[in-house]
């Protein structure tokens, strides 16, 4: 029989684990990642950092240019799955190659968030998610004085100490987006916002964008309810959509994530999903539960990878998953909010 | 060192216009200024589907070979470019269609094989043109204008070429072609901005109208015209072909024919016969033509009637392979043929020379009264290089002829035995100069004559003849030599030569004492010059594209010890970094 | 397919089944329409600027163009080939037929009518969608129709479960107008068996047709459901469209997944409710509701919350809030829908000041002399739509549950069809398969590349929901419907290579879109003779013939245009419904 050939589509964090630990537990088998991005995807939550002038891109990889060679897992950059056959094993890919697979796991990983009745506004708004994006944050941020910030997610907190320490004027619209997809409660809002506040920021709790016009000169007039603040550059920080849009003809359930039980199977036998787009579904929490953060996606890679091999290794569940961000105290909690 | 130093290469199906998006990218590079030497490989079959490959390197600084990595490959059709895979250089970029009409299995994509480190810019060439002008065949233009945004080359460049190539087709030819274009151009601009570079966007000579692209076979045409040339005889053949093709269109506008004969020995025939009757004419052929020509060109020798005869080698022996560069008829080029029949071999090593020996050859067949051979190869015959326009004085145009002296009509001896070997030759029809030709070893009056005093005699005159031409000819020329001391000398002739050069410049820069010899007057030889260049170095190099060393033979004795020969028929160019390896392993 | 002779332009109508079985196949979007839409003659007429005729093509079949282009469910865009993953997105068909509609100018005239059946009378309970389309089609053959409407306007769920921003009054109006001109009597505020009792229908009318549609809301029977604050969401909605809405307060809870889910949610936020959300039991994706809907609805602020059933309504006195418990989805039932499961111990509330439970609805029981079904209903065949009562018919939503406004006319039109049958044993309509050589390609390969033309909306939001009856979707100015046209494959273009002229030059592959000209070695048949597959081979002397394959085929005609032997031809191949009496076969 010939060898088996694994597929990981993505090279995030997840995908990347999930790779190297397929390689470990698989090897004779051919493994092949799939990625949209360039040779070695960077951490985004060191983003922030590569903004500040803290890391350099070298330090923002995943992993070790060439490293997937050197462990004899084919790296096919620069190429997107855009359709996924589960009868057949097989995954269409967008310049029409058809790659057949005996074991598949999706770490596509996710696309920054804007909601849909802000999404006439997107021109004007900057994202965080790739290099590029950070890039035209350090370039935008040599001309600006001030950010509005709009949603809260973990990442925007990040990107908040990062301006305060380039001497930047911080206004924070903290509304019911922030945290999504996680529970967001009262609590945590004013502990946040109490924080953000202490540290010099103009923080508008609850408060809605009615529109976003650029002006003349370049800087972007917030509308908020009734009050119109100025601002050199506006951020958009609504959490990420996983970018699952090729599996919607696949089959798989999918709601916001691909949902996957404790071990992150989605139920097709061989088909994994892991990341930021598996949205997990736990027997014990009765409930489901999706990851954030660079470590815990490297651990759903790991685990992902291993079930895949060897279909027994289940999820082990940290119901007390806490963050440690910014010295504030965000519970992920389970995922019942969305 | 150049600042720019690219190999673009086109792969695709006979079909796709491979050879025809490389001219128009070598015409547009050139436009914008910049050195470009480039090479077209055609499918072996003469007709029917196969790949086609077309590479140009392209650099700021004069180009003296191809290069072996390619830098950019555009992939016309993936099935074809597999091959070309291996040839990429590390941090190469892969322009390929993305949208191909079916769906494939997995590696049979281009995308399936490059390393990481390659870009993959995926352009849907096929659907582009099709948008542009609803007809993919442009889908080799629109590969153009990817290549042409990825290094921010002048689009009006393009433009210009592209007009220039298909205005005789009609408007909405033309106007598909340059949407197609910008289709190209936009579409990468818009989707790989990252990947744009400005390697290309400005060169110095961008506005030198001067500057043309040249093929050596177009050089040798090109000089046949300025030389006057008045009848071209000739029989079809890989690589020579498009020098008749070329003549064909250009000829009869001077008043002048060309002619298809029945095949190579008529075409020698009509060749000598055109010389005898004082009109400068000429033939092209490969070797297996060559073949059939040598009993007339001794006959040029024997008869002492000038004749031009362009030798362009392809892989051999027989048939060989018909599409492939060898520089393996030397040997039939000097020594080929019955009887002692010395004759003049040029070898030039670039387009331009192509041009200088053709016009040279003319003059020297005319003062020598014999066949002069210009030995070329199939890479020589069909690279395109960047040049300025090539032209000849009056002087070197002039005819050759050293005519008898009036008033000695009485006295005239078309074969006198001279201390040059030189007889004046009468035209037949110019008054009073009488006299007979033929094959058969002949008097000084040109009748039959078998003695033998007369045959001794006239085979010294005859010889004498060739070494009194060594005058005339270039003497090899020395590079990087002149303070002696060398541990390797590389001596090249032919389209290895700028190979050879480029590996001497490269292994220089790497501390190795290296210098070279470039040998353009095949037959006869200056021994002195090759001697004392040889006297100048350890150790001596010959590369040549023969299995049997064929230059190194003729000229190896002349070193105080053995010579190294480099020998390569792969079918394929020399490329610098193999010599350069050579140059490093010696000594 | 028979007649193929490029030459013969004579028109031939076949009602083989081989030729049905080809239109199924080959174009999609028709057989995926319940009322057989001519989808690719109406976009082409459109194209052309026929807009009379576009209409016309629609209204023959489908009876309401200017309502369905607006809120049809479009199963048609579903199966478009446009849509197929490798060729980007479907023919935005429905808003193409709303252009048509828009476009008209001045009202066509009279809708033709042929006194057939003029002795006949029929009866027609409910003026919605079944009911008008088995009107029209009865009185356009003449027979004197009644139709008695409970509610005070017609169009029945148009006029009452679908709000005004999707569907403007005067829309309805006027087609409806329009049917009614046909002699139509209109009995509107007669509930018949209360106001009217059915025998006395059926005695007076030689023909009754129920088509009473489904009004009775479901229930989710959960406690808390009679909660003051509680809505059933098609009595809501009725209420939204008589101008007499229910207070609702700043939270909404809306319980469903359909049409009448997402009505209830905009009209609530029009209404000033603050937070509106849509409670799925299962995922977003699932949703039948167009993409655009739920597009348009997030962007007015609806939020979507999917995998949840609601447990218990909470409140006292009052509704405060929803207790639900998460779902899990199952694998997929053969339905096309997954089993849902409930996940034990996951229960949770959401706040609400009111709840719309839009769960689907059911017809209201009437009584009739017929038989009963189980559900208390009476009995109707699902194909002859008769029940035991001779005379009364069932058609539309009554008979099917909730459907879809395409569907319900496409059964009152089959309804009409039999009552006509029963009434004078004769068929008055015949589908048949049109076939006329074109020779003709009609269409720009490049046009296969425009983009999907989104339909223009009104923003900002908030003007929106100032304006509750302002239609939210502005429709195509003729530009943009003509853009949109140009992308329809027009499917019912059918190609094919004469096999007996075809020189194997393979031209057509080499600019085909896509895989969709074949070498074959053997054409796959089934009983009927229809071509269901072939044989394919890359084998030269396995190839039997060069054979378009119409599954495939973009209708591009990239083939055809590069034909040197002319061998394709085209032929325009419909499913069209004849006005041609004929004896009505049993059996």
């Amino acid at each position: 029989m010939a060898e088996k050939h694994f597929v990981v589509i993505g090279s995030g964090p997840a995908g990347n684990q999930a790779a190297f630990t397929l390689r470990e537990n698989a090897p004779e088998a051919r493994i092949t990642v799939i990625s949209k991005g360039r040779e070695s995807s960077c951490v985004p939550s060191l983003l922030p950092d590569f903004i500040a002038g803290k890391i350099d891109e070298q330090g923002l990889l995943v992993c070790q240019v060439g490293s997937y060679k050197a462990s004899g897992i084919k790296l096919r950059c620069s190429q997107e799955v855009v359709d996924l056959n589960i009868q057949a094993k097989e995954l269409i890919l967008a310049h029409k190659e058809i790659v057949p697979f005996d074991g598949l796991i999706i770490a596509v990983g996710g696309m920054p968030r804007i909601p849909e009745r802000l999404q006439v506004f997107q021109d004007v708004m900057f994202t965080l998610k790739t290099l590029e994006d950070a890039n035209f944050w350090i370039d935008r941020l040599k001309k600006v004085e001030s950010v509005m910030m709009i949603g809260g997610d973990l990442t925007s907190l990040a990107v908040t100490k990062t301006l305060i320490s380039l001497n930047k004027k911080v206004y924070f619209i903290l509304n019911e987006d922030a945290f999504w997809p996680l529970r967001s409660n009262e609590e945590l809002f004013a502990a946040v916002a109490t924080r953000l506040a202490e540290r010099g920021v103009d923080v508008l709790v609850g408060r809605n964008v009615k529109s976003l016009q650029r002006l003349a000169g370049g800087e972007i007039q917030v509308q908020v309810d009734n009050q119109y603040i100025t601002v050199g550059m506006v951020g958009a920080f609504f959490g990420l959509v996983p970018e699952i849009r090729f599996l919607a003809r696949s089959g798989l359930r999918i709601d916001r994530g691909v949902l996957v039980d404790e071990y992150l199977c989605t139920g097709v036998e061989g088909i994994y999903a892991t990341g930021d787009c598996a949205q997990i579904y736990h027997p014990e929490i009765s409930d489901y539960w999706i990851s954030l953060g660079h470590e815990n996606a490297r651990t759903l890679g790991h685990v992902a990878a291993l079930n895949l091999v060897h279909g027994d290794k289940q999820l082990e569940v940290k119901p007390q998953s806490i963050f440690e961000v910014q010295g504030i105290n965000v519970n992920t909690s389970w995922w019942t909010e969305f | 060192m150049p600042k720019v130093d690219l190999t673009i290469e086109i792969c695709g199906m006979s079909g796709d216009g491979t050879i025809a998006a490389g001219g128009l990218l070598n015409a547009a590079m050139a436009r914008a200024g910049l050195s470009v030497m480039a090479f077209d490989s055609y499918p072996a079959e003469i007709r029917g589907f196969g790949r086609c490959v077309t590479r140009a390197r392209i650099g700021d600084e004069e180009m003296l070979a191809l290069h072996d990595k390619t830098h950019v490959l555009v992939s016309l059709d993936d099935e074809q470019s597999f091959s070309r895979i291996p040839f990429l250089a590390d941090d190469a970029m892969v322009l390929f269609d993305n949208r191909p009409p079916s769906m494939v299995s997995e590696g049979r994509s281009l995308a399936a094989h490059v390393e990481p480190g390659i870009s993959l810019i995926g352009i849907p060439f096929g659907d582009l043109a099709a948008q542009a002008a609803s007809t993919k065949r442009g889908r080799n233009i629109v590969a153009l204008g990817g290549v042409a945004a990825i290094f921010s080359l002048p689009p009006d460049y393009f433009r210009e070429v592209i007009r220039k190539k298909f205005k005789a087709k009609g408007e909405a030819v033309l106007e598909g072609n340059l949407r197609s274009f910008d289709a190209g151009y936009e579409y990468t601009l818009e989707n790989y901005r990252q990947r744009v570079t400005d390697t290309l966007a400005h060169m110095e000579n961008m506005e030198d109208p001067g500057r043309i692209l040249q093929s050596g076979n177009v050089a040798i045409a090109h000089a046949a015209l300025d030389a006057d040339v008045k009848l071209y005889f000739g029989y079809p053949i890989t690589p020579a072909t498009p020098i008749m093709e070329y003549l064909a269109k250009a000829l009869p506008e001077k008043g002048g024919r060309v002619v298809q004969m029945e095949d190579e020995i008529s075409s020698i025939g009509a060749v000598l016969g055109s010389f005898f009757a004082g009109t400068r004419a000429m033939t092209a052929t490969a070797g297996p033509g060559f073949a059939l020509m040598t009993e007339l060109i001794t006959h040029g020798v024997m008869a002492e009637i000038p004749a031009v005869i362009i030798n362009a080698q392809r892989g051999g022996p027989a048939t060989g392979l018909p599409t492939k560069t060898e520089q393996s008829d030397l040997q039939a080029a000097v020594f080929g043929g019955p009887g002692d029949s010395a004759r003049i071999v040029l070898a030039p090593t670039s387009v331009k020379e192509c041009y200088a020996y053709t016009m040279k050859s003319f003059q020297l067949a005319e003062k020598y009264q014999t066949p002069v051979i210009v030995l070329t190869d199939f890479f020589l015959n069909n690279r395109v290089e960047t040049m300025a326009m090539p032209h000849a004085s009056e002087e070197e145009k002039r005819d050759g002829n050293i005519y008898p002296a009036a008033g000695s009509k009485e006295s005239y001896h078309r074969f006198a035995v001279t201390e040059s070997g030189i007889s004046p030759r009468a035209i037949p029809g110019m008054e009073g100069f009488i006299f007979t030709t033929t094959g058969l070893e002949h008097s000084e009056k040109g009748a039959p004559n078998y003695t033998p005093e007369n045959h001794n005699a006239m085979n010294a005159k005859r010889h004498r003849k060739i070494d009194s031409a060594m005058t005339d000819l270039p003497e090899p020329q020395e590079f990087e030599a002149e303070e002696g001391g060398l541990d390797v000398g590389v001596i090249a002739w032919g389209s290895t030569f700028g190979a050879a050069l480029e590996a001497v410049h490269k292994a220089r820069n790497k501390g190795k004492k290296a210098g070279a010899l470039k040998i353009t007057a095949i037959y006869p030889f200056h021994e002195d010059p090759i001697r004392a260049f040889m006297g100048k170095c350890k150790e001596i190099l010959i590369p040549e594209l023969n299995y049997e060393g064929q230059l190194a033979n003729l000229i190896g004795h002349l070193h105080a010890k053995d010579v190294i020969r480099m020998n390569q028929t792969t079918g394929l160019p020399i490329y610098p970094r193999e010599i350069y390896e050579k140059i490093m392993e010696i000594g | 397919m028979k007649s193929d002779n490029a030459n013969d332009k004579t028109i031939v109508f076949s009602t083989e089944p081989e030729d049905f079985y080809y239109m199924d196949v080959n174009v999609p979007c028709q057989g995926a329409c319940p009322a057989f839409t001519n989808i690719p003659a109406y976009i082409r007429a459109l194209y052309e600027k026929q807009y009379v005729r576009s209409y016309e093509i629609n209204r023959m079949v489908n009876i309401l163009p200017g309502v369905l282009g607006r809120i049809c469910s479009r199963p048609c865009e579903d199966t478009c080939r446009h849509g197929e993953s490798e060729l980007g997105q479907p023919v935005n068909i429905c808003h193409i037929k709303r252009a048509a509609a828009d476009f008209l100018g001045e009202t066509p005239g009279p809708i033709q009518k042929e006194l057939l059946i003029r002795d006949k009378k029929v009866a027609i309970i409910g003026s919605g969608p079944a009911g008008l389309a088995a009107a029209h089609d009865l009185a356009t053959i003449g027979a004197d129709v009644t139709i008695y409407e409970a509610f005070a306007k017609p169009g029945g769920m148009l006029q009452y479960g679908i709000p005004e921003f999707r569907l403007p009054r005067s829309i309805i109006k006027a087609e409806i107008d329009r049917i009614m001109e046909l002699g139509i009597h209109l009995k509107t505020g007669v509930r018949v068996g209360d106001d009217e009792a059915m025998e006395t229908l059926l005695a007076e009318h030689d023909a009754v047709l129920l088509a009473a549609g489904c009004y009775q809301s479901n229930r989710l029977n959960i406690s808390g459901e009679e909660l003051p604050g509680v809505h059933s969401g098609l009595e809501f909605m009725i209420d939204v469209c008589q101008g007499r809405p229910a207070a609702l307060g700043n939270r909404v809870l809306v319980i469903g997944a359909g049409f009448t889910a997402f009505d209830c949610a905009r009209s609530a936020l029009r209404l000033g409710s603050q937070e509106v959300r849509i409670c799925l039991r299962r995922t977003e994706g699932d949703l039948v509701v167009t993409k655009d809907e739920i597009l348009e609805s997030k962007v007015e602020g609806i939020k979507i919350e999917s995998l949840m059933i609601a447990q218990k309504i909470i409140g006292n006195g009052k509704v405060q809030g929803v207790e639900f418990v998460r779902t899990h989805p199952g694998p997929l039932r053969p339905d096309g829908k997954r089993e849902i499961t409930t996940l034990k111990g996951s229960e949770f509330v959401l706040p609400a000041d009111s709840v719309i439970v839009a769960t689907g609805q059911k017809p209201v029981p009437m009584k009739t002399p017929a038989e009963q079904n189980d559900r208390g209903l009476p009995a109707a065949d699902n194909r002859s739509l008769q029940t035991s009562t001779p005379g009364l018919y069932i058609a539309g939503d009554y008979l099917s549950g909730p459907s879809t406004v395409i569907e319900a006319i496409a059964m009152g039109r089959r309804a009409a069809e039999k009552i006509a049958e029963d009434l004078s044993g004769k068929c008055f309509r015949q589908w048949v398969v049109r076939m006329e050589n074109t020779q003709t390609t009609d269409r720009e390969r490049a046009w296969d590349f425009i983009e999907r033309q989104a339909m223009p909306t009104v923003k900002p939001v908030m003007t929106r929901l100032r304006n509750v009856s302002l239609e939210i979707e502005k429709g195509y100015n003729p530009e943009i419907a003509i853009e949109e046209t140009k992308r329809c494959y027009l499917c019912f273009l059918h190609y094919e290579i004469d096999i007996d002229r075809c020189i194997y030059c393979r031209y057509c592959i080499d600019v085909a879109p896509r895989d969709c000209i074949k070498l074959v070695d053997e054409i796959i048949t089934n009983e009927t003779g229809a071509i269901t597959g072939f044989v394919e081979t890359n084998n030269w002397s396995e190839v039997n013939a060069v054979v378009i394959d119409n599954s495939r085929c973009i209708r591009c005609g990239e083939c055809m245009r590069v034909c040197p032997v002319d061998c394709i031809s085209v032929t325009r191949v419909e499913l069209i419904e004849r006005m041609e009496p004929t004896e009505a076969s049993h059996g």
